[in-house]
């Protein structure tokens, strides 16, 4: 049965979400609203629920209870076409998750053609400027196994645009690359970040969340503890737990 | 005497051709739908479907834990009975068929479940329908665990197909029976067969061993 979704929502808005892994409350009582255009960083410890949040999102992951409202669409509603909200959503893997049978170009092409039925020479065309656009435009025809870990990831970030997908969810996405590749996987993201794309992004990278994020969330224990800009939850972080958080990620 | 006996073998010549032809074209047949059909198990095991699922994998463990002579002879003997009258050739493309699909089953199913979650996460992620799922991110990823048994087990499904001679079909090793009786000599007569089964399989054999071979090199380029 659909149930009417009340007000307005945010492109992605949890309302009282909680999920569990058997007895393990892994999401409590999330509410946290995501503006168009909006870029939100989530940090927390290991194991905070940082990860199956946005893996909600489209649906790798189920909630229990509680609304979730991504697009207007509410998730489980037997009205949401899941794969198609799917089309709208951009994932980056924490680990690539590139195809490794298939180019980097037909990485990108794939679900364009397959899902989106773009006929293959403009699908082509689009992954070129794509692939062009974060810097691999030499590596069109390179498979997965032969570009380095900076390389696939940005090669990932231009799989998902292809789709032209209205939001973007970045799952620890520098945190498999060594420390040399990280820079060039956050400039194509910022870039992403500043053509107005909505993002939600897992990751610890404070540099990259004082420069384009609006918003700083983070989760502890599977609760959002404490949200605010980046400024003030870097200058002035509000609970204990935070404060312990920031000191150990940022001693180094 | 002996050269009496190659003579007279020499004789049977054209029977045994008919007998190799018999064994070539059930095999191949069964061979073919045995593919096509152990893919589509394969596929539904692994499809989520947990009622589909368990039917494919009980009727895949009987005809596993069961003797395919004993097979044979209840697909022959007892359908039958059932109003379903078959001729030899049919019963035995059937039962055949049925043994490859859920052996091919099997090798598919590992094969599927080789695949990294995180290829079918990401296939999922980008809005790619099963089918394209299964088509261009699981099957050519699975193919690379799949292909060497697969080739492995048609070998074994040539062999095999010996037993339909046990109702009647003329195949390379009733052959040999018929042959037997006129050429009282069994160790050349099925010398002679078994060198017959062996021109058939040794090609596959070398086969599956290259396909070994080059799926541990590659990097995953199988090509459906």
């Amino acid at each position: 049965m659909t149930k009417p979704i009340k007000g307005r929502t945010g492109m992605i808005e949890f309302r009282g979400v909680n999920k569990w892994f058997g007895a393990l409350n892994v999401l409590k009582d999330i509410t946290l609203s995501v503006e168009p255009r909006e870029v939100v960083v989530v940090c927390g410890p290991s194991g905070s629920g940082k990860s199956t949040l946005i893996r909600c999102i489209n649906g790798l992951e189920t909630i229990r209870d509680g609304d979730l409202v991504v697009d207007g669409q509410r998730l489980g509603d037997p009205a949401t076409n899941m794969t198609r909200l799917r089309t709208e959503i951009g994932f980056v893997f924490q680990s690539f998750n590139l195809y490794p049978h298939k180019t980097a170009l037909e990485n990108v092409t794939l679900a364009p053609i397959h899902v989106r039925k773009i006929p293959r020479a403009e699908a082509e065309k689009a992954g070129r400027e794509l692939l062009a656009k974060v810097g691999l435009a030499d590596k069109v025809n390179a498979y997965p196994a032969q570009l380095s870990g900076g390389q696939q990831q940005r090669v990932a970030i231009a799989r998902c645009l292809g789709m032209r997908p209205k939001i973007m969810l970045f799952d620890e996405p520098t945190s498999a690359l060594d420390p040399e590749m990280i820079s060039e996987v956050l400039d194509v993201m910022v870039a992403v970040a500043e053509e107005g794309m909505t993002m939600m992004v897992v990751t610890h990278e404070m540099g990259f969340a004082r420069k384009v994020a609006q918003r700083v969330v983070f989760m502890d224990a599977g609760a959002i503890v404490e949200s605010g800009t980046p400024d003030e939850f870097f200058s002035h972080p509000k609970t204990d737990r935070s404060r312990a958080f920031l000191s150990k990620i940022l001693r180094h | 005497m002996i050269w009496q006996q190659l003579q007279s073998l020499a004789g049977s010549y054209p029977l045994a051709l008919r007998g190799l032809g018999m064994t070539v074209m059930l095999s191949l047949i069964s061979l073919v739908l045995g593919t096509l059909i152990g893919f589509g198990l394969g596929i539904l095991r692994t499809g989520g479907n947990r009622l589909i699922s368990s039917v494919i994998g009980a009727w895949v463990d009987l005809i596993r834990g069961t003797p395919f002579l004993v097979q044979i002879f209840l697909i022959f003997f007892i359908l039958p009975e059932l109003g379903i009258e078959l001729d030899a050739f049919t019963a035995g493309i059937i039962a055949l068929t049925n043994l490859a699909a859920c052996f091919i089953c099997e090798i598919v199913v590992a094969g599927i479940r080789s695949v990294p979650t995180g290829q079918v996460e990401a296939a999922l992620a980008s809005g790619l329908s099963r089918w394209h799922r299964m088509r261009q991110v699981v099957l050519p990823q699975a193919m690379r665990i799949v292909l060497p048994p697969l080739v492995g087990q048609y070998v074994l499904l040539i062999k095999d197909s010996s037993v339909v001679s046990a109702i009647g079909l003329t195949d390379l090793t009733r052959v040999g029976w018929l042959v037997v009786q006129r050429v009282p000599n069994g160790l050349l007569v099925f010398f002679l067969v078994g060198l017959g089964y062996f021109i058939v399989c040794y090609p596959l054999i070398m086969l599956a061993r290259r396909l070994e071979q080059r799926m541990g090199a590659a990097h995953g380029e199988v090509q459906l």
